[in-house]
């Protein structure tokens, strides 16, 4: 890291122990509730770029373990060594080499199918996908999804996604134990969708 | 703010932050007396660790770990209304977590132009002496077991000596 980008970083949480677990606590409930809308504490000092929560989250998840792919948008932007002063993870170029990828608003999501999948003996090897939305809402006309941690049914109106994302979404089921799972985020909000999620029935947003 | 990079080329950093990561803490109290009532920015609060020391035997001779030494580092920014203040990093030997937070203090001022001239005089002048003196002591003790191998045969001129050679 070079001296000028330290100058400018931004500092973590305000209580270290404490704002890493509330975000792990929240990232937790997303992805046993699938679907659901959650609020995302971000009680940190944040980059210029990139969403509040999905800051947040990347700073209360990643460690010097973790290999880390940033969105062209983010890579370039003060959130990158802010991320790799604060946690010590390692950022990757490719996106088929990263534990953790995170997309910026705008910017083109990978393939999911060209991400980490893990293996059928080590499913859990593979990436986690955070990707920035403009906007998520709980009620229809949207996507409706079923799986486990969904009693019925749940709606989710996600605006802002590639249209071919259902379509990947579906392939990225069928993989199972193989597959990616994914956070999608607002600057305030935070929704899992695991790998165990089924996309059942798509009305345009 | 880059110009302060610019101004003390990162060559010169790099020689205070040596001397301050053995800096010991009566000396940097008595010079940042005055700096250290305000409560600085964090960016990383001390954090006590592990660091591998590495050593190497000759010039050319293949590296190997010589043992784990306590470090205390931290990194922050001094509370002043623009955020693009210097930012101070320390790393110290030891556990002592203020002595660290004093020592970033020490970089972050460093860095600061106007502030450079008379903390090289308050600070950086007598901790190379209090080092230097240091050095001397230490030297001046393990002299005392010096000894000065003679070569006692070849004096002696014996015929040993021919034989061998």
């Amino acid at each position: 890291m070079k001296a000028q980008d330290l100058q400018h970083i931004a500092a973590s949480f305000n209580h270290e122990a404490f704002g890493s677990q509330a975000v792990f606590r929240v990232a937790l409930d997303a992805l046993s509730h699938p679907g659901r809308l959650f609020h995302m504490p971000t009680d940190c000092a944040l980059p210029k770029h990139g969403q509040a929560a999905a800051a947040a989250m990347m700073l209360g998840l990643l460690d010097a373990d973790t290999r880390l792919w940033l969105s062209p948008a983010l890579a370039v932007s003060d959130a990158a060594p802010w991320l790799r002063f604060h946690t010590g993870c390692q950022i990757v170029t490719h996106a088929n080499e990263a534990h953790f990828v995170w997309v910026a608003l705008g910017d083109v999501v990978p393939t999911l199918q060209s991400l980490r999948l893990g293996s059928d003996a080590y499913p859990d090897q593979s990436a986690t996908c955070v990707i920035e939305t403009p906007a998520l809402h709980a009620d229809g006309p949207g996507w409706t999804l079923q799986g486990p941690g969904i009693q019925d049914q749940r709606q989710l109106r996600v605006t802002g996604l590639a249209p071919d994302f259902t379509e990947q979404w579906q392939h990225n089921h069928n993989s199972f134990p193989r597959g990616v799972d994914v956070f999608l985020t607002t600057p305030t909000h935070v929704v899992g969708l695991p790998r165990t999620t089924r996309i059942l029935n798509t009305q345009e947003a | 703010m880059f110009q302060t990079f610019d101004k003390s080329s990162p060559h010169a950093r790099k020689m205070w932050l040596a001397l301050l990561a053995r800096a010991p803490q009566p000396l940097l109290d008595a010079a940042l007396a005055q700096h250290t009532h305000t409560q600085p920015q964090w960016l990383r609060r001390p954090e006590t660790g592990l660091m591998m020391v590495q050593g190497r035997v000759g010039g050319t001779g293949e590296r190997f770990n010589l043992g784990e030494i306590t470090v205390t580092r931290c990194a922050l920014r001094l509370h002043t209304a623009n955020s693009d203040a210097p930012v101070g990093v320390s790393y110290v030997l030891g556990r002592n977590h203020h002595q660290a937070q004093l020592a970033a203090v020490a970089d972050a001022l460093l860095q600061d132009p106007a502030q450079h001239a008379e903390l090289e005089a308050s600070l950086l002048t007598p901790l190379r002496e209090h080092l230097q003196a240091k050095h001397a002591a230490r030297h001046a003790r393990t002299q005392t077991t010096k000894v000065d191998f003679l070569t006692v045969a070849r004096e002696a001129g014996g015929d040993d000596e021919g034989d061998e050679a």
